[in-house]
């Protein structure tokens, strides 16, 4: 069992770890402040990511990606976590892996310039009736001739505003949920799409989450995704690897940051003529966080390892989501009372970070479903989920 | 024309440095390690040199532990065609490093050499220097900018006065400073280019070089800490204190 890097793996780290240091981390107090990435600045970065090969990484090499296994992938998403959402996307793109359901004519349309950056498509899944209950969905598309009319309304579309596509899930055979549900690409400038607010967040500043609205839009047979009837299971089989990275892997990375934050401050910060790292209740904080992150970091790889042999890693994806999110959650609490009056002020990155460390126990599931998928699957297939496979 | 360039496996410039117990060396445990910076921008001109057509082939060379076939697939991986390393456990000292570098040009046989001005380790300052003179070449040391002209190397240096420009004739041996360029991310399609290109290991022995120990290290410590320092309140009271009590002017 060699639980060590390859030299590839230490270079690929090295370069996105350098590149989001140098190139990202100094746009963030702007992003900030202003509310929004200067699009010169996005169109910037995104070329010289794209150069050194760092864009969508995760997609297929013959594709243009980057052909990343699981486990590498990870590796880049943890080193992406050290900055913030927006930039993320703009740099490296968010190429979701469910696309990989299209056929030749729609990779044409929709794949291939998602890879190449000239496109980009934002997950329509939730509705304000429908969120983790993702077969709860109203928005219906209606045969129509040889295509469907869509209507329906969705919110939370993350990044909405600057995507052109959406990846929209809708019912088509009402009778037979869930397995009633299709998957379509559509252009956001079709007739009949609508684009509503951007609803403002506690954090993740800088990328939007929009309404979308759909009246009658008509859809071709061309902008199926998969097969009809089985959007919620091409959904599942793929989302679970985003959930790894851009959850787990991601929730990792910013724990590394804060906990690198709080210790350099218990090392430098001084009351009562000592560094307050020398006070027992604040070494408990570091302490505690650094024992639940490196636990968290191993559940991400082991169950990136387990994708990367074929094999189903659903449950081990939901239990890795939970704690990863719970542990990033503690650590970002944690970081906020190892500044003190610091930590809740706008002068220094800890209360943006705490802000945006909350969401990660709520989106891609919260901690409860999650929990409720595990325990259901515990009762079911027993031991399987968590003893030693020998 | 042929580059060869030398390349160190050393703890990260990062990496937080802890003494060992017993002031034998430092505790190594764990500790990241990387490519020498000084040796990364050696690698960096080269490339460069290539790129402008200059260089035809690129060899870089490390002695170190196996474990620095990471430093050389770094190198690999910003543009090196190939690479030598020379296996060797523990420190070997710069007069041996030279000796063993001399080895690789002969059967080599490079119009240039490009190293390093130091290691951020040992901070010797000596390999350069030492290989030159065992060649009997001529030296640009701490490079901040390399040109060719009429079929002459012109190397600017940056020594305590300022700027020195020296024109050398080829082969020669130039030791990189910081300012001759900054190196590239390495892409990852190059991360994955450098996997396949080829990596050559051989030893001391075969090369005929004796890298036994000449100097034995007593004890190392860690730095003394630093003091805290006081407010002045004057420029008058600042001379007066560097003047009379620091007595540094």
């Amino acid at each position: 069992m060699d639980f060590g890097l390859s030299e590839e793996q230490k270079m690929i780290v090295g370069t996105v770890r350098r590149f989001v240091t140098t190139e990202l981390r100094p746009l963030e107090d702007e992003i900030a402040t202003s509310g929004h990435l200067d699009p010169d600045k996005a169109k910037e970065i995104f070329k010289k990511s794209k150069e050194l090969g760092l864009y969508a990484m995760n997609m297929p090499e013959e594709l243009g990606g980057g052909g990343l296994c699981a486990v590498d992938t990870m590796l880049v998403e943890e080193q992406f976590g050290h900055t913030s959402d927006i930039l993320i996307r703009r740099a490296f793109g968010n190429v979701y892996e469910v696309m990989l359901k299209c056929n030749e004519e729609q990779r044409k349309t929709w794949l291939l310039p998602s890879i190449q950056g000239e496109r980009t498509g934002s997950i329509a899944i939730t509705e304000a009736g429908a969120g983790s209950d993702a077969a709860g969905i109203s928005t219906r598309a209606v045969k129509d001739g040889d295509g469907w009319k869509l209507s329906g309304q969705k919110c939370f579309v993350s990044d909405g505003l600057y995507s052109d596509y959406f990846i929209v899930s809708a019912v088509t055979d009402p009778d037979s949920k869930p397995k009633g549900i299709s998957l379509f690409l559509v252009d956001k400038n079709m007739p009949g799409v609508t684009v509503g607010r951007d609803q403002l967040m506690m954090g993740l500043v800088g990328s939007s989450h929009i309404e979308l609205f759909f009246d009658d839009v008509k859809l071709g047979r061309e902008h199926l995704l998969g097969q009809e009837g089985m959007g919620l299971r091409h959904a599942l089989e793929t989302l679970g690897r985003v959930r790894l990275a851009q959850v787990g892997a991601r929730a990792i990375g910013k724990s590394t940051h804060i906990l690198e934050l709080m210790t350099d401050y218990a090392r430098d910060r001084r009351q009562f003529n000592k560094a307050i790292g020398e006070f027992q209740l604040v070494q408990q904080m570091l302490a505690d966080s650094v024992i639940e992150l490196n636990a968290a970091r191993l559940m991400v790889l082991n169950a990136a390892w387990e994708i990367d042999q074929g094999r189903d890693g659903r449950d081990q994806i939901a239990m890795v989501k939970v704690h990863a999110a719970e542990t990033l959650g503690r650590i970002a609490d944690r970081g906020v009372q190892v500044f003190g009056g610091m930590g809740f002020c706008r002068e220094l990155p800890i209360e943006r970070l705490y802000r945006d460390a909350r969401v990660y126990r709520i989106f891609d599931g919260t901690s409860e479903i999650h929990r409720t998928v595990i325990a259901r699957s515990l009762l079911k297939r027993g031991k399987v989920l968590f003893d030693v496979p020998a | 024309m042929k580059a060869l360039v030398a390349v160190k496996r050393v703890v990260d410039y990062n990496a937080t440095i802890l003494v060992k117990a017993d002031g034998s060396g430092i505790d190594t445990n764990n500790l990241k390690f990387s490519i020498n910076p000084f040796d990364e921008v050696a690698v960096e001109e080269a490339v460069r040199l290539k790129e402008a057509g200059m260089v035809s082939e690129i060899v870089v060379v490390s002695i170190g532990p196996a474990q620095a076939q990471d430093t050389l697939r770094n190198a690999l991986a910003m543009g090196g065609d190939r690479a030598i390393l020379v296996t060797v456990d523990g420190d070997v000292e710069p007069l041996a490093v030279a000796k063993l570098l001399r080895a690789v040009v002969e059967s080599e046989k490079p119009d240039l050499v490009i190293l390093g001005k130091q290691a951020i380790d040992g901070d010797c300052n000596q390999t350069g220097q030492m290989l030159a003179a065992l060649l009997g070449w001529p030296q640009g040391t701490f490079a901040s900018a390399l040109a060719f002209k009429d079929g002459e190397l012109n190397v600017i240096r940056e020594i305590d006065s300022g700027n020195e420009t020296v024109s050398l004739q080829l082969p020669a041996v130039i030791t990189a400073d910081l300012r001759l360029n900054t190196p590239r991310y390495v892409s990852l399609p190059n991360i994955m280019k450098a996997k396949k290109k080829p990596l050559a290991t051989t030893t001391p022995a075969t090369l005929g070089v004796d890298v036994a120990a000449r100097q034995r290290v007593l004890k190392v410590e860690p730095p003394a800490k630093r003091k805290a320092g006081i407010k002045v309140g004057s420029v008058a009271e600042l001379v007066a204190k560097l003047k009379n009590e620091a007595k540094v002017i």
